[in-house]
């Protein structure tokens, strides 16, 4: 299945749930509400045409005025990839967990949480485990973070 | 011996420990000899590699990057170099495609023998890392005339390479690769038939398929347990669709699969770098790129196949000349994730082999 | 140790006890310096390279260097790699466990200064000098085996200099 096909098969089986956004170069990119992530999931791993078994990665992405989890999943039988984004309110942002439909995402999620400060709903172990225990300074992957003795490189 | 009390204590293995190959902490809960549970910490070399690149430019970037996986820090060059051609755009010359195959063939060989070399030290045989590192040399002395760096290349860039190679880099290069096939068979004269070695890997930290894919591990791992699964044929990059090679997969998905994979795959990179180096023309190494150069806004998540299964960098772009957001994926991190899964009711000896056998290397994971 | 510390006060009292003083010191550093015991401490990129210094082509042993893997039985701590603010208190905790008299060799641009992680990282600890007290520094990102080489024959020439008096607690 080629990105077109795919595209165009996502667009008329999933068109109340995902929409294309440009922004994706090269890859499919499809924005998602919040509320319906774990049943796109489900849906888009469950689905014989796609079967998106195989869970490559998860990031936050700080745009200072919201958050955004970008969510990159492939299929190993049908050797496609797609990406799909939550957008999320820059105050008190939380996602649901989609740990239950790839395991995989237990860490990239706790990371998530660590750096962003984004919260993750029915996470089985939200724990620090990338920065030290007595870290107490915030969310370090935001874009306005600043500690006393965080050394700024020079302006490019 | 019935009413003998017994009590399960917790032990502390690492963030220094020599086999758990960097720092990685795992507090294991014993009873007696048997891991009843694993639990990894990481973060002991959590740099911010993340961070840092938000704030310099593209070209800054890539040396930045080669620090998160050291051990084939070409590939780190590569799929960023990559994610940024892709997002501006750029066509890579002829030449620098073929120049950057052997680079990363030769450095998938490098890499997966300091695998060999220190799972055999962790099992007990210290002999096969002395000769997996002499066999290492070759392969840094051809880099080293290239770039000049043994470890740390910094040699992909966007739009190309930095350097051509040196005249006797092709001739040397067919006998490095020559030596190494000849000397990847006397390895496996060396260990697969000695008993200790079969005991102590066949059957040792099996791993289904099914598992395996629930957990997101990929590379030589994935194709130990059954799944033809390999990103330079299955999402094709570069120029591999040029080459013929196999793709080494065993069923078993226990330790001593891990390693027969690994071995079978050095020889295979061996055949690409051989027909890499016949197919090679003259002809420029890098397209025009200015230092500064801005890709257009968009985002793009990239992956190649690293010697420890997919790597990968989500790379978002705001049309300026630092990136957005940078967000490396190594192969470890889901394999580390999985060890508790693996590791779990098996002897301490073999949590030591299993862990040899996933091939962690921790900047990877913790970044 | 508290007699050998002592040893110039009373040896010094006697006629020619000179002589005496200077022999046990050179015994002792003789043998000190040509039996480093390095503990097998690597955390990043530069550990690769002391792996590669102690195998087939570079050969650690001929300085007769052995790496060993718990700090009660090294001489050396060979901070090879980024330490980070939550490895430091390990670091020190290890360099601790070491018997004295005992040294520190500083790998990497990492273990000066940071490295190329100095500016914009929030987790890195920038420099290991204020942890732990460094004998030799060798830079390079990583370091080429030939200066690990270079820098461990250094620590042995500043160890063959010493005088029984200096030895201290640092």
């Amino acid at each position: 299945m080629t990105n077109e096909e795919l595209k165009s098969y996502i667009e008329t089986n999933y068109a109340s749930l995902l929409t294309h956004n440009e922004a994706g170069k090269y890859d499919l990119l499809f924005i998602v509400d919040a509320a319906n992530l774990v049943s796109v999931c489900e849906k888009l791993r469950d689905d014989s045409e796609l079967l998106f078994d195989y869970f490559c990665n998860l990031g936050g992405i700080d745009t200072t005025e919201k958050f955004e989890a970008v969510y990159n999943i492939a299929s190993t039988k049908k050797k496609i990839r797609l990406d799909i984004k939550v957008i999320l309110p820059h105050e008190n942002p939380a996602v649901d967990s989609v740990q239950t439909v790839w395991p995989a995402a237990n860490w990239y999620e706790r990371e998530m949480w660590e750096l962003y400060g984004i919260h993750i709903n029915n996470h089985d172990n939200l724990t620090r485990f990338l920065l030290h225990d007595e870290w107490d300074e915030g969310y370090p992957m935001r874009k306005d973070w600043d500690a006393p003795d965080f050394i700024r490189f020079p302006d490019l | 011996m019935t009413d003998l009390r017994t009590e399960e204590f917790e032990i502390n293995m690492g963030p220094h420990h020599p086999s758990t190959h960097g720092v990685c902490r795992l507090l294991l809960t014993m009873d007696g000899e048997k891991v009843v549970k694993v639990v990894p910490y990481i973060g002991y070399l959590h740099r911010a590699i993340e961070k840092i690149c938000e704030n310099r430019t593209y070209a800054m970037c890539i040396p930045i990057l080669d620090r998160f996986e050291y051990v084939t820090a070409m590939s780190c060059n590569y799929v960023f170099s990559l994610a940024a051609e892709r997002l501006a755009g750029i066509e890579v010359p002829e030449r620098a495609e073929y120049l950057r195959v052997i680079m990363l063939e030769l450095n998938r060989i490098a890499s997966h023998l300091i695998f060999f070399g220190t799972t055999a030290m962790d099992i007990g045989a210290l002999t096969p890392f002395l000769y997996a590192l002499r066999e290492r040399e070759y392969i840094m002395d051809l880099f080293e005339m290239t770039c000049g760096q043994r470890l740390t290349y910094n040699y992909i860039r966007v739009g190309g390479v930095s350097k051509d190679i040196p005249e006797k880099f092709i001739p040397q290069c067919r006998e490095t690769i020559a030596t190494i096939t000849d000397k990847v068979e006397e390895y496996k004269r060396l260990l697969n038939g000695n008993p200790i070695w079969k005991v102590r890997t066949i059957g040792i930290g099996k791993l289904d398929a099914e598992l395996a894919l629930a957990y997101g591990v990929s590379g030589p791992i994935l194709r130990a347990s059954g799944v033809d699964y390999d990103l330079r044929r299955d999402d094709p990059y570069s120029i591999y669709d040029r080459f013929d090679y196999k793709i080494p997969v065993y069923q078993n998905g226990d330790v001593f699969d891990r390693y027969m994979v690994r071995l079978d795959e050095i020889q295979e990179s061996c055949k690409i770098v051989a027909q890499a180096l016949d197919g090679i023309e003259e002809g420029p190494i890098r397209a025009k790129v200015s230092p500064n150069f801005k890709p257009a806004a968009g985002e793009t998540y990239t992956r190649i196949e690293n010697s420890r299964g997919e790597m990968g960098v989500y790379l978002v772009s705001d049309g300026t000349k630092k990136p957005f957001r940078v967000k490396a994926r190594g192969g470890s991190y889901p394999h580390l994730q999985l060890l508790p899964e693996v590791a779990t009711n098996c002897l301490i000896a073999d949590l030591v082999a299993i862990f040899a056998s996933f091939d962690v290397i921790l900047p990877e994971v913790d970044r | 140790m508290g007699i050998i510390k002592k040893l110039p006060v009373y040896s010094e009292k006697i006629p020619g006890g000179g002589i005496v003083t200077t022999s046990v010191e050179q015994i002792l550093n003789f043998a000190q310096a040509k039996s480093l015991w390095y503990l097998l401490f690597g955390t990043a990129c530069c550990a690769i390279e002391l792996m590669c210094t102690g195998a087939s082509r570079y050969d650690f042993d001929r300085l007769g260097m052995i790496f060993r893997a718990s700090p009660r039985q090294a001489d050396l701590i060979i901070a090879a790699g980024t330490i980070t603010k939550k490895m430091a208190p390990r670091l020190r905790t290890l360099y601790d466990q070491m018997a004295e008299p005992r040294y520190v060799i500083a790998m990497g641009g990492c273990t000066i200064k940071g490295g190329p992680f100095y500016y914009d990282s929030y987790s890195v600890e920038k420099g290991i000098d204020h942890i732990i007290p460094v004998d030799v520094y060798i830079p390079g990102c990583p370091p080429r085996p030939e200066s690990l080489l270079e820098g461990c024959i250094t620590l042995q020439k500043q160890i063959q200099k010493r005088k029984l008096g200096d030895w201290q607690e640092k």
